[in-house]
């Protein structure tokens, strides 16, 4: 086999293993040094598999399109845990349970705070609005992010991740909620908002507490 | 040379930064997706967007085409994710689902997918040296991702297909001639034809930066 022979010949045998090609190589080091780099070159190309990330646009694109064709179901407002049920799996029924009861205990609570009688407007100052959603959260014994954190990492430590994000995640939409709030203290949707947020961090606290974890 | 992609080329899809942000599993997000979840189809777009847009950029080395592409390529997987029964890896579906569209995307641009003469002759312009045992630039050292990114970005279309199809992706010749249109040997062959001009892309430029650095 000579030089041409044997270039032919890697179309067809890549790996230049018979015998014929493995006698050449012995004795050519140009065809050797041929078939290493063209060696390397297939080890490089794997590497460009999956190596470019495509920009944010394209994925708003298929949004818009997928909303426009009909094949997603429409969203009101995305919610901080939004993703939670969904990543919760067979845990997720007891959302709708939590979310009843916080509300029975916000509620009663909301009572022994403001008397009857009391305009339900006076109920919602300036410094209500901050105050208020604070009861929520006391109500899951006081407790703080830390606590929840050791919590969890006591019970399911492989949850850890999860609850840390979602934990941020309504803590930002708590922070950009409470700072609308402030800015608009009539603003009743941004009350009710921040009030929404505030119940959902509480159930985080109460789902961590109830170990209801999987 | 055995392709290293080889091992699970189609089972890794699943890109190691995703995977702390996509806990639920793929077969949950597809089922949600089904029922219109919004929310399971940006699970499985952050799972595979990576692969599937490096698959459409490596095939027509544009940025703009390849985000067209891409988004096409998951847009018909939402369309039909209704009809996926779970026979074969979501991956495999989706992947090919990719490669059919920008193989289509392709012949609509009328640029010859595999043309037989390219494959045969090839141009005096596109064809690699026939070099044999010539005085040339090694190929020495590791060869840097940028510069390979390029040297496939230069390739003829034709042989920049089955380069793709089979060294990046890991597709195997007969695949690749069911998918492309042509037969075994001329996939065989186009590679081969590649892989060549690709080491004198990769030696010109390499030649071409240490005339720089010395002028320099």
């Amino acid at each position: 086999m000579n030089c041409v022979e044997l270039q032919q010949s890697l179309a067809e045998v890549e790996d230049a293993s018979t015998w014929q090609q493995r006698a050449h190589l012995r004795t050519c080091p140009a065809c050797a040094a041929l078939v290493r780099e063209l060696d390397q070159i297939v080890a490089a190309a794997a590497e460009l598999q999956g190596a470019d990330e495509p920009s944010p646009r394209v994925w708003n694109s298929i949004e818009i399109a997928l909303r426009k064709e009909g094949l997603i179901r429409p969203q009101s407002r995305r919610s901080p845990l939004s993703s939670f049920g969904l990543r919760w799996g067979r845990a997720g029924w007891l959302l709708p349970a939590l979310a009843l009861l916080l509300l029975t205990v916000g509620l009663y609570l909301r009572q022994q705070f403001y008397p009857a009688g009391l305009p339900q407007e006076a109920s919602f100052s300036r410094q209500d609005s901050i105050s208020q959603p604070r009861v929520a959260v006391a109500n899951s014994g006081g407790l703080e992010d830390e606590d929840l954190m050791q919590e969890v990492a006591a019970n399911a430590p492989s949850m850890r991740p999860q609850y840390e994000e979602n934990l941020r995640r309504v803590n930002e939409s708590i922070r950009d909620l409470q700072s609308a709030a402030d800015e608009s203290p009539n603003d009743q949707e941004a009350r009710r908002a921040l009030m929404d947020a505030y119940q959902q961090k509480s159930m985080l606290f109460d789902m961590a507490m109830e170990q209801s974890l999987p | 040379m055995p392709h290293p992609n080889d091992c699970g080329r189609i089972s890794d899809l699943t890109e190691p930064r995703q995977q702390n942000s996509t806990e639920i599993s793929e077969a949950e997000a597809i089922e949600r997706a089904k029922l219109g979840d919004a929310e399971a189809f940006q699970v499985l777009y952050d799972k595979h967007k990576r692969r599937v847009y490096s698959l459409c950029l490596r095939m027509t080395a544009n940025t703009a085409e390849a985000e067209d592409l891409a988004q096409e390529a998951f847009l018909q997987l939402y369309r039909k994710i209704a009809t996926f029964r779970g026979e074969s890896a979501f991956s495999t579906w989706l992947h090919r689902l990719s490669v059919n569209v920008v193989l289509m995307h392709l012949r609509k641009k009328s640029l010859p997918v595999v043309s037989l003469e390219e494959t045969t002759q090839g141009t005096e312009e596109d064809s690699p040296r026939k070099d044999f045992g010539a005085d040339d630039v090694a190929l020495s050292g590791s060869i840097d991702r940028l510069q390979l990114q390029r040297a496939v970005n230069d390739l003829p279309p034709g042989y920049r297909m089955i380069f793709v199809l089979h060294d990046v992706e890991g597709y195997e010749h007969n695949e690749i001639a069911g998918m492309v249109g042509c037969s075994i040997g001329n996939s065989k062959s186009q590679l081969h034809k590649a892989r060549m001009k690709l080491r004198d892309l990769l030696k010109m430029n390499r030649a071409e930066k240490a005339g720089k650095s010395r002028a320099g």
